[in-house]
């Protein structure tokens, strides 16, 4: 009886999400459709992340090429949204593979930096370009209704999740997996680790480059800066790992709880929210590093010992 | 051909600045093994301090030095001992969170507190400078370098040919024979962090009186400080001496001939092709 | 018939250092061959050299006939050659079930396609090296004998051609070796050629059909093991330093 309530939870979730808009305060929305977006993004990292283990600190490249898409098809070629969104999306593909397929032959923090490098790259590589708008950036066309974008962003969180849940179950994921406990090992028992960690890299581009695509015809504007914004990838990762990096709901609880506490403790937009997070990750990392899964699985057992545990563990 | 002169002759200059900025995380990271993704932030407080050394107190900037030496080597050292400590043990990527999270809280305390308004130090001699064999050098940059070059190889001095520097090696090879040997092994982490932040501060210092200050521009700098480091390999000290200068007529050459804008574009792609093509860097071996 | 494993004048060279030199040996189905010699004579380094987690400096490999030398590790898997490693490797956050299964999913032939019958699989192996009362616990919690066994079972689940066995019986007990070696001739049983380091001498020595030994990266000696072992050289080279 208890394994049908499980299955059901999530619909009844989902369904219960998807009425928000004609419930709620229009500022309730829009705090929707930002943790919503967020949570598709630490969804996303959790692919390449989580499962595979291959800590991207430049997803928001991704996120970045899907504004972007979106924005030169609608602003420069006149195009509608739903090409806009696939240009976005197929230049994140692009860029999975030309990029990643060498990138993803580094190993540990050789591979954190370089995608972090590539994220700080790609600000200024944009910043040169007269179809982007340069500097100043492009001004989409204002679409009014944010109950459509909604639904939008809920539905593609819905698909990435989904997506995730595929993958726990599959033999895909399972060698991803393998790759994340010991890739050499996974190598020798026939997994094919480069196509594997490619094809995870690129399902992650893809969905964050669909937030980014939502995101920026919502709020109608991108900036190289705004678009390509590191401290973003902060966040998908704080939240992918607080809520358990590799687990299927791990991220959306995370981004769900993260963006709550910030949204209540900030009167100001980025600055108090990002100091917010910067102090989360320390904490997080150090108290609790293997996320509030982790947590709630052992903390029955230790009680509040648990924290002091992850220390004595980890401390010189 | 003169400007061809000049652009090589700025890019050393800045190349030494580089080499300075870069060695504190090269330290750290090659023997330590602790990635600081917040050391550019600590190279942005260095600038702070003496910018407000200045403003407040008429202190000349490289007067300054010491102070911010020292003020950054206790932030560091403090830090190091009661906070990164904790997870020195746990696997690489969680120092990498750790310090990414680090970043992220100086950046935005030093929005708070300073505010986001660009500042510089100008110190009386600012503007002036002098000629070799036609080529302009400006005496703050001037100066800059020698200090820069002085201070990295003093430290490679001290690692090399002191106990400290033995001790410090001698951790980072192996914990528990050093520990046998009657060193500490967490006051010895937290005095070769401390002497990282220091050597930071001392790169901000340095920084800000030949470049604008900001609460930002502590992740570009993170991100060349690893080109460097990755560039001139971490095996030798000396390597970010080559890194830097690298990296800084690079720079030069990019801002004369592709234009100033692709100077970040031009450092981060040869960083991902050097991680690419030869991780241990130009000195060391190939992977 | 086309011996199952031809390795012709292989060599491997790191930085100045030569681990293998030009070694050359054949393999017959089913056929059990011992690998023995000193520490560092290259017996790992063989090893990794027919699985692919190096590739050699010169020299063919051929595996069914077939040449293999400069394909990447798991297309060798996918061919049929299955390893254990001496410094083990489990996967630390998976159970032991899944651990096996992993070898079921990738194995020859590319394995299982779900991962149903992926689990099945595994539970069967398991139950043949005897580990399947710990099935579904963490991979990292097993002491250091079931580690050997879940090697064994993780290799087995891939249904290899050729096993290439490197020091199971490391640190383990009188009776702990006798079920190993057990487990090895039901594997031979099943027509499965090995290829088996160890320096267990009584285990090697009744289990194998013929001795390869290296010393310096060199192949000194090859024959059945009771002419191997009373080679000179190789008393001198290998057991001569040792006090058993």
């Amino acid at each position: 009886m208890t394994r049908r309530l499980l299955w059901f939870a999530p619909l009844v979730a989902l369904a219960a999400l998807a009425t928000v808009p004609w419930l709620a305060s229009p500022a309730l929305i829009q705090f929707g459709i930002t943790t919503l977006l967020l949570a598709t993004l630490a969804q996303a990292w959790n692919i390449i992340g989580g499962f595979a283990g291959y800590a991207s600190f430049g997803n928001s490249v991704f996120y970045g090429l899907g504004g972007y898409g979106t924005a030169i098809a609608m602003v420069q070629l006149h195009l509608p949204f739903g090409v806009g969104l696939a240009l976005g999306a197929a230049l994140a593909v692009v860029f999975a593979l030309l990029l990643g397929l060498p990138v993803l032959r580094l190993r540990g923090h050789y591979f954190a930096i370089a995608t972090l490098a590539l994220a700080e790259a790609m600000t200024g590589i944009v910043a040169n370009l007269d179809i982007a708008g340069r500097n100043i950036g492009l001004v989409l066309p204002l679409l009014k209704g944010d109950a459509l974008f909604y639904e939008l962003s809920l539905g593609l969180l819905a698909l990435v999740t989904l997506t995730v849940f595929w993958i726990s179950r599959s033999r895909f994921g399972f060698g991803l997996i393998a790759i994340r406990e010991d890739e050499d090992a996974a190598a020798v028992m026939g997994v094919n680790t480069t196509l594997y960690k490619a094809a995870a890299f690129t399902l992650a581009g893809f969905f964050s480059a669909l937030a980014g695509g939502i995101h920026t015809y919502w709020i109608t504007f991108l900036d190289p800066i705004s678009a390509f914004d590191i401290t973003l990838n902060v966040m998908m990762i704080i939240m992918a790992i607080f809520g358990g990096a590799g687990s299927i709901f791990g991220p959306l609880i995370g981004a769900l709880l993260l963006a709550s506490i910030s949204e209540v403790l900030s009167t100001e937009v980025t600055n108090l929210a990002s100091l917010f997070f910067g102090l989360v990750i320390v904490v997080a990392v150090i108290f609790m590093p293997r996320g509030l899964a982790d947590v709630m699985r052992r903390f029955k057992r230790l009680g509040w010992r648990y924290f002091s545990q992850n220390v004595r563990e980890n401390r010189l | 051909m003169a400007l061809l002169l000049q652009i090589l002759v700025n890019g050393v200059l800045l190349g030494g600045l580089y080499a300075l900025m870069a060695l504190g995380l090269a330290l750290v990271w090659g023997v330590l093994n602790i990635v600081n993704l917040a050391h550019g932030a600590f190279i942005m407080l260095g600038a702070y301090v003496s910018f407000y050394l200045f403003t407040l107190l008429q202190v000349d900037p490289f007067a300054a030095l010491p102070l911010c030496m020292l003020s950054l080597f206790c932030f560091g050292y403090l830090l190091q001992r009661h906070v990164l400590n904790l997870i020195v043990r746990a696997p690489m990527f969680n120092t990498l969170l750790l310090t990414f999270g680090l970043d992220v809280v100086l950046m935005y305390l030093a929005q708070i507190v300073f505010s986001a308004d660009f500042r510089v130090v100008n110190p009386s001699y600012a503007g002036a400078n002098f000629s070799v064999a036609g080529a302009t050098i400006p005496l703050v940059r001037a100066v800059a370098f020698a200090v820069a070059l002085t201070l990295t190889l003093a430290v490679w001095l001290v690692l090399v040919h002191t106990r400290l520097g033995r001790a410090v090696r001698a951790c980072a090879q192996n914990l528990v024979a050093a520990r046998l040997y009657g060193v500490e092994p967490r006051t010895v982490y937290a005095l070769t962090f401390g002497l990282g932040a220091a050597l930071a501060g001392a790169a901000g210092d340095l920084y800000g009186v030949v470049s604008q200050i900001s609460p930002y521009i502590g992740d570009a700098l993170t991100a060349k400080s690893f080109a460097i480091s990755i560039i001139g390999g971490l095996e030798n000290p000396l390597g970010v001496v080559i890194g830097g200068l690298f990296l800084g007529i690079l720079e030069s050459l990019t801002s004369l001939y592709v234009g100033p804008t692709y100077t970040d574009v031009a450092s981060f792609g040869v960083l991902v092709l050097v991680l690419i093509l030869r991780p241990k860097g130009l000195l060391g071996r190939a992977a | 018939m086309t011996p199952i494993l031809q390795v012709s004048h292989m060599t491997k060279r790191f930085e100045g250092l030569v681990a293998v030199d030009d070694v050359s040996f054949e393999l017959a189905e089913g056929e059990i061959l011992g690998l023995i010699g000193p520490n560092g004579a290259g017996k790992t380094t063989t090893v990794s050299l027919i699985s692919g987690t190096v590739e050699p400096s010169a020299g063919k490999i051929l595996f069914q006939g077939a040449p293999i030398a400069h394909l990447p590790a798991f297309r060798r898997s996918r061919l049929g050659i299955g390893r254990t490693f001496q410094l083990m490797k489990p996967f630390p956050g998976l159970n032991v079930l899944d651990n096996v299964a992993v070898g079921a999913l990738f194995g020859t032939g590319g394995g299982q396609r779900r991962l149903g019958r992926a689990r099945e699989d595994a539970a069967n192996w398991l139950d043949f090296v005897g580990l399947d009362h710990r099935a579904l616990q963490r991979a990292d919690e097993l002491n250091g004998p079931d580690r050997k066994r879940l090697e064994l079972a993780k290799a087995l689940a891939m249904k290899p051609r050729l096993l290439l066995l490197d020091e199971v019986m490391a640190g383990l007990n009188h009776a702990e070796i006798e079920e190993v070696v057990t487990i090895i001739r039901k594997v031979r049983g099943r027509g499965i050629a090995i290829v088996l380091i160890e320096h267990v001498m009584k285990a090697i020595q009744s289990l194998s059909d013929r001795l390869l030994v290296l010393h310096h990266g060199q192949k000194i000696a090859e024959g059945p093991p009771d002419e191997v072992l009373s080679d000179a050289q190789v008393v001198e080279a290998y057991l001569g330093r040792r006090r058993t």
